[in-house]
């Protein structure tokens, strides 16, 4: 990761990772949650094994880095209805139980360590805020409708 | 003795004044290359971290509010107008921050090496008391009237916080050379290594 990657090389890979990885996620909110998740906690570098063999380590790391700060972008833009419609989007995704998706989310806030590198700090605030509301609004409305599987148990974490 | 004393105070008083001044750091008349770099920083920040059109008119647009008090009870209204306030003042806080960064840097430095107009020193003077004191009443509205209370605030704060921007952009334009730009590109700027 020495040497930094040729400009064309970074977009093909973006472009390549568009068409192919993020092709079937089609929410921002789902997009994050991945692309934060091929990031190295200790070094702060994307791997993408497929992306990497067909460019480069380098390419592939920024490309990943190029899209994942598209997709938080997204979110700071979405509205607050927006979001919350991606995020019952992602819970259906999950295929989690909603109630221990909500709890987990209210309790460790993933959210938070998926934000890119050089966002302003008021940007994920806004996030982090809106999402905070938009899971209060989610679980409001499944309180209201029972489903099976919506066990609402805390963590054991907690 | 009355006299002697208040004498004796004035004396004093001067005494620390003098010394108070004596302690004062001067400006560098060259060579202090450190406050350049913090001053683009706070101009790139403002003008890509806290005054893109639309990072305001998500945090301002009451059409969230709308759909929060549509779609849910009415704790969830607060929680949602407690949460926008707390945002708003951060960003008002944030810009005041980086707004008195640029006119530090434009009192102490600015006028040695940037060659601006009389006249443009003076609009950037009214400019800048006009968006610190902006910054003030907006603080005051956002407490008592909410996020949605100082809408028109906003668009004097950031219409005033454009022009200081680009009055700033041109004291630093020497150090956006097109060299250093295609460097910029060409490198890992657009990589994720922190």
């Amino acid at each position: 990761m020495n040497t930094p990657a040729k400009h064309t090389d970074v977009l093909a890979a973006a472009d390549d990772l568009r068409r192919r990885t993020l092709a079937d996620m089609t929410q921002p909110l789902g997009r994050l949650i991945y692309l934060a998740s091929t990031r190295d906690y200790n070094t702060g570098l994307y791997y993408h094994q497929g992306l990497a063999l067909r460019f480069s380590e380098e390419a592939a790391c920024e490309a990943l880095a190029d899209c994942h700060r598209e997709a938080f972008e997204e979110l700071v833009a979405a509205s607050l209805e927006e979001l919350v419609y991606e995020l019952e989007a992602y819970l259906k995704s999950t295929r989690v139980a909603a109630g221990d998706f909500i709890v987990a989310w209210k309790g460790l806030e993933p959210y938070r360590v998926a934000v890119p590198v050089g966002i302003d700090s008021l940007a994920s605030e806004l996030v982090f805020s809106n999402l905070k509301v938009a899971l209060a609004i989610l679980e409001e409305r499944l309180m209201a409708r029972p489903k099976p599987g919506a066990s609402l148990h805390p963590l054991p974490v907690q | 003795m009355v006299g002697l004393l208040l004498y004796l105070a004035l004396g004093i008083g001067l005494l620390v004044f003098l010394w108070a001044l004596a302690r004062r750091k001067g400006a560098p008349v060259e060579g202090c290359g450190r406050q350049f770099v913090e001053a683009r920083q706070a101009l790139r920040t403002l003008q890509f971290g806290l005054l893109p059109e639309n990072l305001i008119q998500r945090i301002f647009d009451p059409e969230d509010f709308r759909y929060v008090t549509a779609a849910s009870s009415g704790k969830i209204g607060e929680l949602f107008l407690q949460e926008r306030t707390r945002i708003s003042l951060m960003w008002v806080r944030r810009v005041r921050s980086e707004i008195r960064n640029l006119m530090h840097f434009h009192l102490a430095y600015s006028r040695l090496h940037a060659k601006l107009s009389l006249l443009t020193e003076i609009r950037l003077a009214l400019d800048f008391a006009l968006l610190l004191m902006a910054c003030r009443a907006m603080r005051i509205l956002l407490y008592l009237r909410g996020p949605y209370g100082a809408r028109s605030m906003v668009r004097v704060l950031t219409a005033t916080a454009g022009r200081v921007c680009a009055a700033s952009e041109k004291s630093l334009a020497f150090l956006n050379t097109p060299a250093l730009e295609s460097f910029r590109r060409d490198s890992a700027g657009h990589g994720a290594a922190i």
